[in-house]
């Protein structure tokens, strides 16, 4: 089967993310073949995951100070900054209705394929990171998200950092730093990647997006056939933008889960370490090490990846650093396994008393997203 | 490798498509959540949202929205009518559903407008075992885990 491509540039952010849910259920409904969409953002916005609280995640009032358009996704996830240098990736393919919760795990790996594939073809060593990320050699160059709409239709949703403005990045969205300096932009710039630094070349967006058609051509062994939306669905887009992304009560609706963060600070033999940890109900939403330890910040990025949306028990979390440990024997031979779990551990010991406590407060700043808001 | 074991309470109904189970108490009234396989897929559940108490609900269509490992989707009706009761202790904390989905877990309860009409579908009684070993079945050719 023949899919769509459409290529767009510079979209507002409800226009962006409306397109994209739209479609999602067009394709669903059997009104669209699939469609693989790869477009930018004008610059520069912020878009919250599905169930974060803005206020939470996102400098506010710097955004408004610098018109940058504040909005929330359909997809799960975190805050992803967005503008002319981060490719979009929205794929829509029709699911079936048997499998309303079937094969989550298994397709987000599967959907990132035709990303990994185009990356690879421009030099860059890219691989799919169980859950949510594509990255190379442990540091982020991609997130992920899936959305499934009433109608069956799969929305996957990608972001492709082809370069980034770590520093304009920072003031844009809440991070765990108390300042940033540029010792905090050099921390970050250690835990993400870009397609331009991994393949030594100053790559445009355009190219890196005919990398990904052609990636995706090859993986799933369809053609593309390259248009726009019809007069029709861009109707509808402009309603969904209307009736839902252009409106507070979408984008500043707030999560009855809160997010609880937990600090922990420990002196280990080989230096002192820092872990501050993110608890959003039961998964650790963000983990975040520092210290005058002597560790590789690529091993350091990794173990971070990998316990963003991860389990919140104790069994579950030794397991990963077991694994991750017997991954980077050397690179973290400075950083004790025994003291990194006690940090973690205590760390959400101190988020869940936080939780509790958010959770007696009164839910006078819940809005109830209500109507069609809902989905 | 020992395959997994999914609880599936036979005095309930399930909903096939949706992998929701209905419990059925008096004035047709039912109470419903995700079950065993359905939960399986989605792993940790992060947050839900479900309509309120005295929202109107469709069969098949959207009562609420979760995520879980970083899938969002619809939480989906197993019956038309109108909800009476939301489950706030699961709104809250999602990880209740994870634990005990057939007690604690409930999402939400329903009036329901026509149960003898749109309880045909549900799997229930003698077809609940070759049920649940055909969706096993069916998901393990997909790559899923047992």
């Amino acid at each position: 089967m023949s899919w769509r491509l459409i290529c767009d540039d510079g979209v507002g952010a409800a226009f962006g993310l409306a397109a994209d849910d739209y479609m999602a259920g067009a394709v669903g409904r059997g009104e669209s073949d699939p469609l693989l969409r790869l477009y930018t953002y004008r610059d520069h916005c912020a878009l919250a995951g599905r169930f974060q609280d803005v206020e939470n995640e996102i400098h506010l009032d710097f955004c408004r100070g610098h018109g940058i358009a504040v909005n929330r996704r359909p997809t799960g996830g975190g805050t992803i900054f967005m503008g002319r240098n981060q490719l979009g990736v929205a794929l829509c393919i029709p699911g079936k209705k048997e499998d309303t919760y079937g094969r989550a795990r298994e397709v987000m790996g599967r959907f990132s394929e035709g990303i990994i594939r185009g990356l690879q073809s421009l030099g860059v060593r890219a691989r799919f990171r169980r859950k949510n990320d594509i990255e190379v050699e442990g540091r982020k160059i991609a997130g992920l998200g899936i959305f499934r709409d009433s109608s069956g239709g799969l929305l996957f949703h990608s972001s492709i950092l082809v370069d980034m403005d770590i520093a304009l990045m920072l003031k844009v969205l809440n991070t765990p730093f108390e300042k940033i300096s540029d010792k905090e932009i050099a921390t970050v710039d250690q835990r993400i990647t870009t397609v331009c630094r991994e393949s030594g070349r100053a790559l445009s967006t355009d190219q890196v997006r005919q990398a990904v058609a052609t990636g995706y051509k090859e993986v799933f062994n369809t053609s593309l056939t390259e248009g726009y939306f019809s007069t029709r669905e861009l109707e509808r887009i402009a309603l969904r933008q209307q009736e839902k992304y252009e409106r507070p009560e979408w984008i500043y609706q707030t999560s009855r889960v809160k997010d609880a963060e937990g600090m922990c600070r420990i002196k280990t033999e080989k230096g002192l370490l820092e872990v501050r940890l993110t608890l959003a109900g039961r998964q650790i939403k963000a983990l975040f090490i520092r210290g005058d330890f002597f560790a590789s910040e690529t091993a350091i990025a990794d173990v971070e990846g990998h316990f963003r949306w991860h389990a919140a028990h104790k069994e579950k979390i030794e397991e990963t650093l077991n694994q991750l440990y017997h991954k980077h024997n050397e690179a973290l031979s400075s950083l004790p396994q025994q003291s990194l779990l006690q940090a973690i551990v205590q760390a959400l010991s101190r988020a869940r008393v936080v939780e509790k406590k958010l959770s007696l407060e009164p839910y006078g700043c819940f809005v109830s997203p209500g109507g069609n808001l809902h989905a | 490798m020992s395959r997994k074991e999914f609880l599936f309470p036979e005095e309930l109904f399930y909903e096939k498509n949706s992998h929701m189970w209905i419990k059925k108490e008096d004035d047709d009234i039912i109470v419903t959540g995700i079950d065993a396989i359905g939960l399986d897929n989605l792993g940790d559940l992060a947050y839900i949202t479900l309509r309120p108490a005295g929202t109107r609900v469709k069969k098949g269509e959207s009562m609420g929205t979760l995520e879980a490992a970083k899938m969002t989707g619809d939480v989906f009706a197993p019956v038309s009518g109108t909800v009476v009761a939301v489950n706030e202790a699961c709104v809250q904390n999602p990880g209740i559903v994870n634990d005990d989905t057939y007690g604690r877990g409930w999402l939400i309860s329903i009036k329901a407008d026509d149960w003898p009409g749109e309880s045909v579908d549900f799997v229930s009684g003698e077809a609940l075992k070759p049920w649940v070993e055909a969706e096993i079945k069916r998901l393990e050719s997909q790559g899923f885990d047992a």
